[in-house]
C-alpha cells in the first residue's frame, strides 16, 4: 500500500517530521516500510505553455511547434502528438526534467518536450499531450506538487483495517510525532432516504449506506485529484469513480457509484447469490455465482458482487446524470471466500477481508458529498441518507493493571501517565485509577484487531519503542532438558556414515506418478498433493528410493564412483488420519566399473555397523532390483530393510548398491550392552573343515548347518574362503572349540571333528 | 701333533668363515666345525689319548679356537643379518604420495551441520529438542496458532493441501502446540525441521526449506527477556557480538509480534548493498505467545507467559556459506555437497 506524504500531512496539525524520516518511524512503530520515493519532483519545473504555431514536418507524423512557456521564453519543440495544434494550452517539460534533453529530431532542433498526462505522472492518459482549459504560460500545473511516496508492506497491515487508508495511517504518524490528528467532518443533511435498502443477512452485511445524487456531470477529475490517485497507484477514470477511489484510499472505505438510471425498482437488496446466478462485472467479465457469494441486487438481479466488484451495466458512463453512491460493510471471511473462489482480488476485497469498520460508511458518504460538489459542479443530493445498520456486538472494555503491563514488557519504571498518553494518542478511551486501567477500543480497531489486554501491550510497547526496554536475562529453573533419544541416535548415525565415506544428500518429500510407477510403489499408499504448482509434486514419497535413483543417475555423469546417503521420512497414507512418517536411511555405493560385488559387501558391512548382529537373507527381487542381488536385512528375527543392486535398466551407467533401512525398527531392536562375560581362562583348539557345495549354495546356509552339527563346544565358526575348481565348488571354515572350566583334550577335539564330518556327510 | 692339527683347522675355518657368502654357508661351517659332532668335538674326543699335561694345553687351545671361531661366526652372521635387513628395508621403499585406498571422509549436509550446532547451543541453555510430523492437521498448523479459516494471514503462507484433508506444515510452529501439550509449563523447547510452501522455485525461492521454532514459557516472561535472549543466542550463532532491534510485526500466534533485525554484519550498520543501505537485516519473527495459543496448549495465560521465535535455518546456511542458489541445497549434487 502506497501512502502520499502530502496526503498524510493534510490530516495532521503541524507535522514537522521530514519526508525522509517518515518511513523509518513507521517501520519502527507501526508497520514495515518497503521504500520511500520522491514523486513528481518535476512538478516544480514543468509549466503551462501555449502552442503558438504548429507546422507538420513533411514525411513524418511530427510537427515543429513554437511554444510560449512563460518562465523559459519561447521555445521550438518537436511534437508527435495527434492533438498538437496552435492555440492550445499544454504542459512544457524543460530539458533536464523527466529525462528530456535538447535534441535534433529528423534534423529539427527540439528544446524540451510537450508531454502527455502519462508522461507527467498524472494519469494513464497517453493519447496525446495534456490539454488545459485555462491557465497562464509559465505557471505551475494547478494541484500538481512534489511529494514523497511511502510504500508499506501489505502483509504487515493484515491485522489493521484502519491502515488501508491515509487517515488511519495519519493517526499513527500523528501519535508517533506527538501532533494532533485533524478530525473529519461527517455531517449529512437530514432527509427521506432516496432508496430502500434490504439486508437479508446482517451477519454477512452489517451495514449498507447510500446517497443519491442528480445533475451529475461525468468528466475528467481536476489535475490535483488525478495526480494524487496516480501517486498512490490508482488509475484516474472519471470524476465520479475517482471520488470513490479517493475515499477508499483516504478512509479505507471501499465505495461504489451506480448509474441510478440503470437500476431497476426503488430497492437495493443485499443477499446471497442463487446457485448459478450470473453477474456481469465492470471489468467486462461475467461471473457465475453460488450461495457462498453475496450480491447487491436490484429488481432485475445482481448489480454487483458485494465487496469485490461492481456490475457492468450500471457502471458510470459519459451519459450518467444520476448516481447512487454505496458505502457498505461486509463480513470479512465471506468476501475473502468469494474473492478467492472467483480469483478476483480487488482494492475493495483486499480491504474488506481485513474486517472494516461499519461506523465508517456514513463518514465516507459525507466526505464524498463534499468532494463531489467540488468535482461535479451543480451536483445535487436527492433526499437524505439511506442506511440499514445492524451494529456488531460491542467489544467489552479491556481491563488491566499497570503492574501486569510492566511485567509483560519488562519495563519496571513504566508509569500510568505514559500508558494513558500513548493509548489516548491512538484514540483509545482510557480510565485509570491507581494503576487499574479500563480501556475502550475505537470502532476501527474493534472489528478484529484489539480485544485483549495483550493487544494493548503491543500498542504501549511499540510507542515506547522496544529499543527503550532494558534487555534482562530470563529467570528460569536450571534443569537438564529431557532429550529425545532419536536425536542423538540420528546424529551418531550421520557421523558414522560420513566416517565411512558417505556424503549426505537432502531430497524433496515429493515424487511424481511416473517415479512411483517406475519403482512399482502402489499409488494408493501415497498421500496426494491437491494443489501442486509444479510438476513432480503430485505425491508424497513412500520411499526414499525414487529420488535416490535420480541422485545416482545425476552424479554418475560427474563421478566414476561415489558414496552418498539420505536420512528422510517415508510418508505412508492412512486414510483420513495423519499419515505414518517413518525415518529411513538410504545409502548408496556406486561404481562405474567393476562387478558390483564389492559395493554390495561394503554396504553389508555398513549394515552390520549400524545394526550390529543383523543378518542378510536373499529375497525375491523387486522390479527395480537386480534379480540375483537382492536381500532383506534382518535383526532379531525382524526385517529392518533391504540390500540390493539397482537393476541395470534403472542405472545403466554402472553398479549402484543400495542399503535401505527402517530406522524406527533399527532403533527399537537395538540391544544395549548387558552384564559383562568373564574372560576365557582355558586355551581353545581349532580345526578347519572344507565342505563341497553346490554351485549356488549359500554360505549362510552352510554355516547354519555347521552350527547345528558342531555342538556346544564350538565357540566360533568362521568362513575362510570359497574355492571353485575342476571338481566343483567348496567352502572352508575354521571351527574353534573350548570349554569354560577346562582345557579340552585331544580326544574331545577329535570327537567333535568326527561328529561335524559325519553331520555334514563328509 | 694334535696342536698343529688344531691350529690348522682353526686357521682354515677362520678363512672359510671370512669367505662365506651367505648365512646358510655359515651354518654349514658351524655344524661341520662347532657342531655336536663337528671337527672340534672330534678333537676333544681324541684328547682322552693325551697326557694330562698335554690335555691341559690342548684344552686351552681348543677353548680358545672355539671362542675365536664362534665370535667370528657371530660377527659374520650379524653382518649378514644387517645386510639382509638393509636390503629388505631398501626393497620396501614406498611412495607415500600415492593415494590411499578406500573411501575418504564423507560430508554432512550443511543444513545438518548448522542444525546440530544450533541445537547444541539451545541444549546448553536448557532447551529440549522436539520433532513434529511433516504432514500436519489444518488445526495444528493454523487454527491452534490463532489463524482461523478465512483469516487473511493464511495468504501469507501458500499451502500444499493433501488428499487426506491435511496439509504439509507451512512452518515449524505447530510443534509449539505439540510441545506445550507434551511438556507442560514451565518449558523451553526448540523444534527444527522441514517446512513447505507452495511456491515456484528459483534461485532464491524454495518450496521446501528448514526452520527452527523456539519457545520459552514460564512465569513473567517479558519482551525485555526476549530481547536479551535473542541477542545472546544470535551472538553465539554468529560468533560475535550482535546488535538487535525489535519492531512491530504481525503474526497471529504472538501478541505483541515482532520482526527482529540484526545490525548488518557486513557494514556494521553504516549501510551497504546487503542491507539495502539501511544498516539492518531482517532476521526472524518473534513475539510473546498469544494467550489463545497458550490456552490451546493447555496453559493458563493468566499464570504463564512466554516467547516464541522462528529461525530460518536455510537462510542461515546461505548466509554462512554465501550460497547464491537455494536449489543446490536439495539438488543432490555431490560436487556441491562434498564441499562442506
Ligand atoms: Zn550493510
Amino acid at each position: 500500500m502506497k501512502f502520499s506524504y502530502n496526503w498524510l500531512a493534510e490530516h495532521i496539525d503541524g507535522l514537522t517530521v521530514p519526508p525522509a524520516e517518515i518511513g523509518k518511524l513507521i517501520t519502527m512503530k507501526t508497520a514495515e516500510c518497503e521504500g520511500v520515493e520522491a514523486h513528481g519532483a518535476h512538478f516544480e519545473h514543468v509549466v503551462v505553455a501555449r502552442v503558438l504555431t504548429a507546422e507538420p514536418i513533411p514525411g513524418t507524423h511530427l510537427s515543429v511547434t513554437s511554444v510560449d512557456t512563460g518562465r523559459y521564453g519561447v521555445k521550438q519543440v518537436v511534437c508527435g502528438a495527434p492533438n498538437c495544434r496552435a492555440g492550445m494550452l499544454t504542459a512544457y517539460v524543460p530539458p533536464g526534467q523527466l529525462g528530456v534533453t535538447t535534441a535534433k529530431l529528423r534534423g529539427v532542433d527540439s528544446d524540451g518536450m510537450l508531454a502527455s498526462a502519462k508522461e507527467l505522472g498524472i494519469s494513464a492518459e497517453d493519447e496525446g499531450i495534456i490539454e488545459f482549459a485555462a491557465g497562464e504560460p509559465g505557471a505551475a500545473m494547478a494541484g500538481c506538487t512534489a511529494d514523497t511516496i511511502v510504500e508499506i508492506d501489505n502483509k504487515s497491515l493484515t491485522h489493521r483495517p484502519d491502515l488501508w487508508g491515509h487517515h488511519g495511517m495519519a493517526r499513527e504518524v500523528a501519535a508517533i510525532a506527538g501532533r494532533p490528528l485533524k478530525p473529519i467532518a461527517a455531517e449529512l443533511p437530514a432527509g427521506a432516504p432516496a432508496v430502500e435498502i434490504e439486508i437479508r443477512d446482517a451477519k454477512l452485511c452489517p451495514r449498507f449506506s447510500a446517497l443519491r445524487f442528480e445533475n451529475v456531470t461525468v468528466q475528467p477529475s481536476p489535475l490535483w485529484l488525478q495526480q494524487r490517485l496516480e501517486s498512490v497507484g490508482l488509475n484516474p477514470i472519471n470524476n465520479i469513480v475517482d471520488v470513490t477511489n479517493y475515499l477508499m484510499a483516504e478512509l479505507a472505505q471501499p465505495m461504489h457509484a451506480y448509474d441510478a438510471a440503470k437500476l431497476q425498482g426503488g430497492r437495493i437488496i443485499v443477499r446471497v447469490a442463487e446457485e448459478g446466478e450470473l453477474c456481469p462485472a465492470l471489468n467486462g467479465q461475467t461471473y457465475t455465482l453460488d450461495a457462498g457469494n453475496l450480491v447487491i441486487a436490484d429488481a432485475g438481479g445482481p448489480v454487483g458482487i458485494a465487496g469485490v466488484i461492481g456490475g457492468g451495466p450500471s457502471a458510470i458512463g459519459e451519459g450518467t446524470t444520476t448516481i447512487l453512491l454505496e458505502a457498505a460493510n461486509f463480513h470479512a471471511a465471506s468476501i475473502r471466500r468469494t474473492s478467492t473462489k472467483l480469483k478476483l482480488r480487488t482494492d475493495a476485497s483486499m480491504r474488506f477481508e481485513k474486517s472494516q469498520d461499519p461506523e465508517n460508511t456514513v463518514r465516507a458518504l459525507a466526505r464524498a458529498k463534499w468532494l463531489l460538489e467540488q468535482v461535479s459542479p451543480g451536483i445535487r443530493l436527492v433526499g437524505g441518507l439511506a442506511d440499514d445498520y445492524h451494529p456488531l456486538p460491542a467489544v467489552a472494555p479491556i481491563e488491566f493493571d499497570l503492574v501486569w503491563m510492566r511485567r509483560k514488557l519488562g519495563k519496571p519504571d513504566l508509569t500510568a501517565a505514559e500508558v494513558t498518553a500513548i493509548l489516548r494518542s491512538l484514540a483509545f478511551g482510557v480510565a485509570e485509577t491507581e494503576g487499574r486501567f479500563t480501556v475502550t477500543v475505537p470502532s476501527w480497531r474493534a472489528t478484529k484487531d484489539v480485544s485483549l489486554k495483550d493487544d494493548l501491550v503491543e500498542e504501549v510497547g511499540r510507542m515506547i519503542g522496544y529499543g527503550n526496554l532494558t534487555p534482562a536475562p530470563p529467570l528460569v529453573p536450571s534443569v537438564v532438558p529431557p532429550l529425545p533419544p532419536e536425536r542423538s541416535y540420528l546424529r551418531g548415525l550421520r557421523q558414522l556414515l560420513t566416517a565411512q565415506g558417505y556424503t549426505e544428500v537432502y531430497n524433496y518429500s515429493f515424487v511424481n506418478e511416473a517415479q512411483a510407477a517406475e519403482l512399482g510403489l502402489p499409488l494408493e499408499d501415497h498421500v496426494r498433493v491437491v494443489n501442486p504448482i509444479a510438476q513432480g509434486q503430485e505425491l508424497l514419497r513412500t520411499s526414499l528410493l525414487p529420488n535416490i535413483k535420480r541422485n545416482i543417475n545425476d552424479n554418475a555423469r560427474e563421478f566414476e564412483s561415489f558414496r552418498c546417503f539420505e536420512i528422510g521420512k517415508e510418508i505412508h497414507a492412512r486414510g483420513r488420519e495423519l499419515p505414518e512418517e517413518i525415518p529411513h536411511l538410504a545409502a548408496v555405493s556406486f561404481d562405474k566399473h567393476g562387478d558390483g560385488a564389492a559395493n554390495l559387501f561394503e554396504l553389508k558391512r555398513l549394515a552390520g555397523t549400524i545394526a550390529p548382529g543383523c543378518t542378510v537373507e536373499p529375497a525375491e527381487a523387486r522390479g527395480y532390483e537386480h534379480p540375483n542381488r537382492a536381500a532383506i536385512v534382518i535383526l532379531r528375527n525382524e526385517a529392518i530393510g533391504r540390500l540390493f543392486e539397482f537393476h541395470p535398466a534403472m542405472v545403466e551407467t554402472g553398479r549402484a548398491a543400495v542399503l535401505d533401512l527402517d530406522l524406527t525398527k533399527v532403533q527399537a531392536l537395538r540391544t544395549a550392552a548387558g552384564k559383562y562375560k568373564p574372560l576365557r581362562r582355558f586355551p581353545t583348539s581349532a580345526f578347519d573343515v572344507t565342505v563341497p557345495v553346490a554351485e549356488r549354495e549359500l554360505a549362510g546356509n552352510v554355516l547354519a548347518r555347521l552350527r547345528e552339527g558342531a555342538g556346544e563346544l564350538a565357540l566360533d565358526i568362521r568362513y575362510l574362503y570359497d574355492y571353485k575348481g575342476d571338481s566343483g565348488r567348496s567352502m572352508s571354515f575354521r571351527i574353534t572349540l573350548g570349554a569354560a572350566d577346562r582345557t579340552l583334550t585331544g580326544e574331545e577335539v577329535t570327537a567333535v571333528r568326527s561328529q561335524v564330518m559325519s553331520w555334514m556327510g563328509l | 701333533m694334535i696342536e698343529t692339527q688344531l691350529s690348522e683347522l682353526a686357521a682354515a675355518t677362520a678363512a672359510r668363515i671370512a669367505a662365506a657368502a651367505t648365512a646358510e654357508e655359515l651354518e654349514v661351517i658351524r655344524v661341520e666345525v662347532l657342531g655336536r659332532k663337528g671337527r672340534l668335538a672330534e678333537v676333544s674326543k681324541d684328547m682322552g689319548k693325551l697326557s694330562p699335561e698335554q690335555r691341559g694345553a690342548v684344552g686351552k687351545q681348543l677353548n680358545a679356537a672355539k671362542q675365536t671361531l664362534e665370535a667370528a661366526l657371530t660377527a659374520r652372521k650379524t653382518a649378514f643379518d644387517e645386510a639382509a635387513l638393509r636390503a629388505r628395508l631398501d626393497r620396501e621403499w614406498l611412495d607415500l604420495t600415492a593415494p590411499a585406498a578406500g573411501p575418504g571422509l564423507g560430508s554432512l549436509h550443511p543444513l545438518t551441520q548448522i542444525q546440530a550446532e544450533i541445537e547444541d547451543l539451545f541444549v546448553s541453555l536448557g532447551f529440549t529438542v522436539l520433532d513434529g510430523p511433516e504432514v500436519e492437521t489444518e488445526f495444528n498448523n493454523f487454527d491452534a496458532l490463532n489463524i482461523p479459516p478465512d483469516h487473511p494471514a493464511r495468504d501469507m503462507q501458500d499451502t500444499f493441501w493433501l488428499s487426506n484433508g491435511h496439509l504439509l506444515r507451512t512452518h515449524t510452529s505447530p510443534v509449539q502446540v505439540r510441545g506445550m501439550k507434551k511438556l507442560g509449563p514451565p518449558l523451553r523447547m526448540i523444534a527444527p525441521g522441514r517446512v513447505f510452501r507452495n511456491e515456484e522455485v528459483d534461485a532464491s525461492h524454495e518450496h521446501t526449506f528448514y526452520q527452527l521454532e523456539g519457545m520459552m514459557v514460564d512465569k513473567d516472561v517479558s519482551v525485555a527477556h526476549l530481547i536479551y535472549f535473542m541477542k545472546t543466542l544470535l551472538s553465539a550463532i554468529f560468533k560475535r557480538d550482535v546488535t538487535v532491534r525489535l519492531r512491530p510485526g504481525y503474526f497471529p500466534f504472538v501478541e505483541p509480534g515482532f520482526e527482529l533485525d540484526i545490525q548488518c554484519l557486513i557494514c556494521q550498520g553504516a549501510g551497504c548493498p546487503v542491507c539495502k543501505q539501511s544498516g539492518w537485516v531482517e532476521l526472524l519473527p518473534c513475539g510473546l505467545v498469544h494467550p489463545n495459543v497458550l490456552r490451546l496448549g493447555g496453559i493458563d495465560p493468566e499464570e504463564y507467559s512466554g516467547f516464541a521465535f522462528g529461525l530460518g535455518l536455510t537462510r542461515l546456511v546461505m548466509m554462512r556459506y554465501a550460497i547464491d542458489d537455494i536449489r543446490q541445497l536439495q539438488g543432490g549434487d555431490l560436487r556441491f555437497l562434498t564441499q562442506f
